[in-house]
């Protein structure tokens, strides 16, 4: 179980997410899975600012200068540089063991720092309880401390998502990465996101 | 310019007009604190006290989780866990106090409370002390550039991210502590004497404020990425434009120009000054809520 990381002290593991856009069908399921997991009190709600169903999972339509319909998914990038964890005021948000970007709501006062922080409009502010969300929700962690994947990757029917370990050279992800071609999202704003756009084969 | 994913920052973070209030209140009063040391009178500090109070209210009742907050400084204190990396709490910090600070001086400026309370006596020998004003004037000055700090260190909002902010927010906070040194002595609150630096300085600001606005929105549209840009067009072409034109401009820098220059020339007229001095604290806020408002998301695109 992964505990909150002490000033000067490193991540056991770094624990990442994948999209592989070359795989995934814009189903929606991921963004309902999660939802479904880490919120299901707002399954019917939307997000007004996004103007979308209220998740950790961002989605977002373009259309590319040829024309063709475009999907990008975003979330939490659980960035080594985070911005939101040097922004936030009372140390609410946080790095956990694994590396990953944490909030403990005990310390959140409501200030809406870190969303403003976040290069990635990735979170958003919980109607009822004004906690600002965002990825890996309670659910979420609760399924990958008992040793299961995030919601968003079991519910993928299209194998497009994936979670694990970068410090492990075997792990799904790292192979992932040496194997196929990847890039990271915003990568001038120097927070080292651990979010890979898998765009195919090499 | 329409990108597929623009958002604001005000319909998701919803910094919106209370922190445009907030920032306001914290200009005068942070330049009010530098204008302090050299006019010294009470009418001044009330003001400075008065905008600090309703500025703090204003940014803890914005906290959607205020109720929260006496148990999240409770969980700082005993861990000494500070987070001094953000300027939100580096500023918090200051403006507390910046804020006994000017209390003390405000009973100094309170006779039937020195007179009656003895003890109080230590408020007038601090409102005597070079070092102590001196020293509230920088933490003042300070106070003004955090909260220009506080938006730049948002990294989610391109529009924001230059160093120009706090630099403007000094400028127009001086011209903001000015305008209230000119609103005192049209109510006969100070004398001529306090108000008569003000018209050739705040003018100077004036013309320094413009260009410093023109500036921002220049480098913006220039060389800023695309969610810079957009904001400065939301700015100068978009949704706020007026604000930024007619608020920012017209009556916060021109308005002002022209009764300063008339001021000079003819002379000076109690009711023009008031004009003035209200245009140009309008015309900072204006600034303020501008840049807020416009802030946006740089778009995501696969």
């Amino acid at each position: 179980m992964s505990t909150r990381l002490r000033r000067g002290q490193a991540p056991t593991r770094r624990m990442a997410h994948i999209w592989d856009a070359s795989r995934c069908i814009a189903c929606g399921a991921c963004v309902m899975a999660c939802t479904q997991a880490n919120a299901p009190e707002m399954m019917f709600r939307e997000e007004k600012g996004w103007k979308s169903l209220a998740s950790n999972i961002r989605r977002i339509d373009s259309v590319s200068p040829h024309g063709r319909p475009e999907l990008l998914l975003v979330q939490c990038q659980h960035c080594e540089n985070a911005p939101c964890i040097s922004t936030c005021p009372f140390g609410a948000t946080y790095y956990d063991t694994d590396g990953r970007v944490r909030l403990d709501p005990a310390r959140c006062a409501g200030c809406s720092y870190c969303v403003t922080s976040c290069p990635y409009n990735v979170r958003w502010l919980h109607p009822d309880n004004k906690l600002p969300k965002k990825c890996m929700g309670d659910g979420c962690i609760d399924l990958t401390d008992s040793g299961q994947q995030p919601a968003c990757v079991q519910a993928c029917p299209a194998m497009a998502r994936d979670y694990g370990d970068l410090n492990d050279p075997s792990s799904s992800v790292s192979v992932t990465l040496r194997t196929k071609r990847s890039r990271r999202l915003l990568e001038a704003t120097g927070s080292e996101p651990k979010f890979f756009v898998v765009e195919g084969s090499r | 310019m329409t990108p597929a994913d623009l958002h604001y920052q005000v319909d998701v973070a919803h910094w919106g007009w209370s922190i445009a209030w907030f920032l306001w209140f914290v200009g005068i009063a942070g330049m009010g604190s530098v204008a302090y040391y050299f006019v010294r009178r009470a009418p001044l500090a009330y003001v400075i006290f008065g905008s600090l109070a309703i500025g703090l209210l204003l940014v803890v009742s914005h906290l959607g989780r205020w109720w929260n907050l006496p148990r999240v400084l409770w969980i700082m204190v005993i861990n000494l866990d500070f987070n001094f990396n953000s300027w939100m709490l580096i500023g918090i910090m200051m403006l507390s106090v910046h804020l006994f600070m000017t209390l003390f001086i405000v009973i100094a400026h309170l006779p039937f409370l020195t007179n009656r309370f003895g003890w109080l006596g230590w408020t007038k020998a601090l409102n005597a002390s070079n070092l102590y004003l001196v020293l509230y004037a920088a933490l003042g000055a300070g106070a003004t550039v955090y909260s220009g700090f506080l938006i730049t260190q948002a990294a989610g909002v391109p529009l924001w991210n230059t160093s120009l902010i706090p630099v403007l927010w000094v400028i127009s906070g001086s011209v903001a502590a000015i305008a209230v040194l000119e609103l005192l002595y049209v109510f006969g609150l100070v004398d001529a004497r306090v108000s008569s630096f003000g018209v050739r300085l705040g003018m100077g600001l004036d013309v320094l404020k413009l260009l410093a606005v023109l500036g921002f929105l220049h480098v913006a549209l220039s060389f800023g990425s695309a969610g810079a840009r957009f904001g400065a067009e939301l700015m100068t072409s978009g949704e706020y434009a007026l604000m930024t034109w007619g608020g920012v401009i017209g009556i916060g820098i021109l308005i002002p120009l022209a009764i300063g220059a008339y001021t000079i020339f003819v002379g000076k007229s109690k009711p023009l000054l008031l004009v003035s001095s209200v245009a140009a604290l309008a015309g900072v806020f204006f600034l303020r809520a501008a840049v807020l408002l416009a802030g946006v998301w740089e778009p995501l695109v696969l």
